[in-house]
């Protein structure tokens, strides 16, 4: 074992190497490249040609569709994209742009990547795990087309931050994963007058929007609508879903990114990404994409902007300077962690540990993740009642005295411990028995694992799949 | 949506995309028509405990693929025929 592992070690060490190595061949290769390019441009026969030999070759195929040709080719060479997010959607939209020959693509995203990412997020791989998200996306990018300026903001869009960031760019796509970012996005567009093409997926839905086209400013109808005049509400904190819990396929998201990129080419070639030109609006429209859809797609007709719109109509009073107080964490509903139990009603992984071994019946497990979750991996004899079946005030799992999932064998004052993935659901769930009276006035007691499956995994059992 | 049925005679169909759908266990269903808009929150709320504050209020809502206001001054507004195809849409910001 003790070999192997050396072997194993010494061969990842040589892999580093020989990846490092590549990485400086590359690097030159790319020099004297671009050193061969800028010699083309300057002999005065071949200076009539607005793109480099490489480049008629390589958008050839695009350039010869009628709405493209040349015009539209160096609409897209003159052109310049801001692409928040890294992920399931800047992925598949950010290498559509680069193959396009976007002459200039910026990257927002803070994140590092990590593996649970690579089902989707196509553009990182094995390798670039534990790379920030956008240095391993401009490798990829850079080498799938050299001819373009790649900026990175290793960072997240901030209130702060964000006026600077997008003020550098002409068309902003919206690929991050929460509705604070998307208020901030889309405000920020409608203040510096940038269009918008917002896309987002979650399991097997999608939803995209071009916002904000013509990029008109606030008050003037003529403008097109912005994400505040779709969603005035931003949906209640405890609802809001992520891909890490509510889960995503990869294609589903990947053709919302490939939309996305479409939007963006169109926006681009068409000449539209500035408020003077002449505009029949076209294109605002919503499409709803989902998987088990009979269509799968739909198309709605977007408005005009709204007259209350605290964005972009006339009342707006969203200026340039407020924006970097403006709280969006607060408009949103902060997402605090739940803590609504007492200490005393909640116990410790590996407190739990002990009374597992007992065969007296004396206590149940309650894991109440989804079927499908407790389907990958459960603890022994615990029971499975999810908790999506304990909302609305009529559920049947919540029968006062004792609800059909108790077992029959168990006795009356049999301690429940509930336990879900990451510990917040089980909070609830804990809470809830106890207001349906399960707990027979402190007879049985009724408590919650803390931290879930997850510190399960940290504190007893390391082989614990994590998924 | 996987069930695209016509809506039966005196009904309307209702889509769920998203976090509707996931309320209410549902892509689709009818339900008895004529309807005004501004019942049809309430009608759900009877159907579906806490839809309301938990998704609908958040949610777009058309009917035949054209977005309608819930009135908001306490007159009826559009009444949802029957044959008519309502959606309700929630936002989905992950990606």
């Amino acid at each position: 074992m003790e070999s192997a592992n050396a072997s194993a070690a010494a061969l990842r060490a040589k892999i580093a190497a020989t990846e490092e190595r590549l990485k400086l061949l590359k690097a030159q290769l790319a020099n004297i490249e671009e050193k061969e390019a800028e010699e083309v441009e300057e002999s005065p026969v071949t200076r009539k040609w607005p793109l480099l030999p490489d480049e008629y070759k390589r958008y050839g195929r695009q350039m010869i569709v009628p709405s493209v040709g040349i015009q539209g080719q160096l609409r897209l060479k003159d052109a310049s994209v801001l692409i928040v997010g890294a992920g399931g959607l800047g992925c598949p939209s950010s290498a559509y742009l680069a193959g396009a020959g976007v002459g200039t693509i910026g990257i927002v995203d803070g994140d590092i990547v990590e593996t649970s990412n690579l089902h989707r997020q196509i553009l990182h791989n094995s390798s670039t795990v534990g790379m920030k998200k956008v240095d391993s996306i401009v490798s990829y990018l850079k080498s799938l087309n050299p001819h373009l300026k790649y900026i990175t903001h290793p960072t997240h869009l901030t209130p702060q931050n964000a006026a600077e960031i997008v003020s550098q760019y002409e068309l902003v796509l919206d690929c991050t994963d929460h509705p604070t970012s998307r208020y901030l996005i889309s405000d920020t567009c409608i203040l510096l007058q940038k269009p918008l093409v917002s896309a987002s997926a979650l399991r097997r839905d999608g939803q995209l929007i071009v916002l904000n086209s013509p990029p008109l400013p606030a008050g003037d109808a003529k403008g097109g609508p912005c994400y505040r005049c779709v969603f005035p509400k931003p949906p209640p904190t405890d609802s809001v879903v992520s891909c890490g819990d509510g889960g995503i396929l990869g294609p589903v998201v990947g053709v919302m990114g490939v939309l996305q990129a479409l939007e963006g080419i169109k926006l681009i070639v068409e000449g539209r990404l500035k408020e003077e030109q002449e505009v029949d609006g076209r294109g605002n429209t919503m499409l709803l994409f989902s998987a088990s859809g009979s269509p799968q797609f739909r198309s709605l007709k977007m408005r005009a902007r709204s007259s209350k719109c605290v964005a972009c109509s006339g009342n707006a009073e969203l200026t340039l300077e407020k924006l970097p107080g403006m709280d969006y964490a607060v408009f949103c509903g902060i997402a605090s962690p739940i803590g609504i139990l007492k200490p005393e009603e909640r116990i410790e992984a590996k407190e739990y540990l002990e009374l597992e071994q007992d065969s007296e019946k004396t206590h149940v497990l309650l894991d109440v993740r989804e079927k499908v979750q407790f389907d990958i991996c459960s603890l022994e004899n615990s029971i499975n009642i999810p908790s999506s079946s304990f909302q609305g005030t009529r559920s049947s799992s919540l029968q006062e005295g004792k609800p059909s999932w108790l077992p029959e064998t168990v006795r009356a004052d049999a301690s429940i411990y509930v336990i879900c993935r990451l510990g917040n659901d089980s909070q609830i769930v804990t809470q809830k028995l106890k207001e349906a009276g399960l707990d027979n006035n402190g007879k049985r007691a009724i408590k919650d694992i803390r931290g879930g499956l997850k510190a399960w995994k940290e504190q007893v059992n390391p082989s614990w799949p994590e998924y | 949506m996987s069930l695209a049925t016509k809506a039966p005679p005196g009904h309307f169909s209702i889509l769920y995309f998203a976090s509707a759908s996931s309320y209410t266990a549902k892509d689709t269903e009818h339900l008895p028509a004529p309807l005004p808009v501004s019942k049809l929150f309430d009608r759900l709320e009877e159907k579906y405990a806490g839809i309301k504050s938990r998704v609908l209020e958040s949610c777009l809502l058309t009917v035949n693929l054209e977005y309608v206001d819930m009135p908001d001054d306490g007159s009826v507004g559009l009444v949802i025929k029957e044959g008519d195809e309502v959606a309700i849409i929630p936002p989905v910001s992950s990606g």
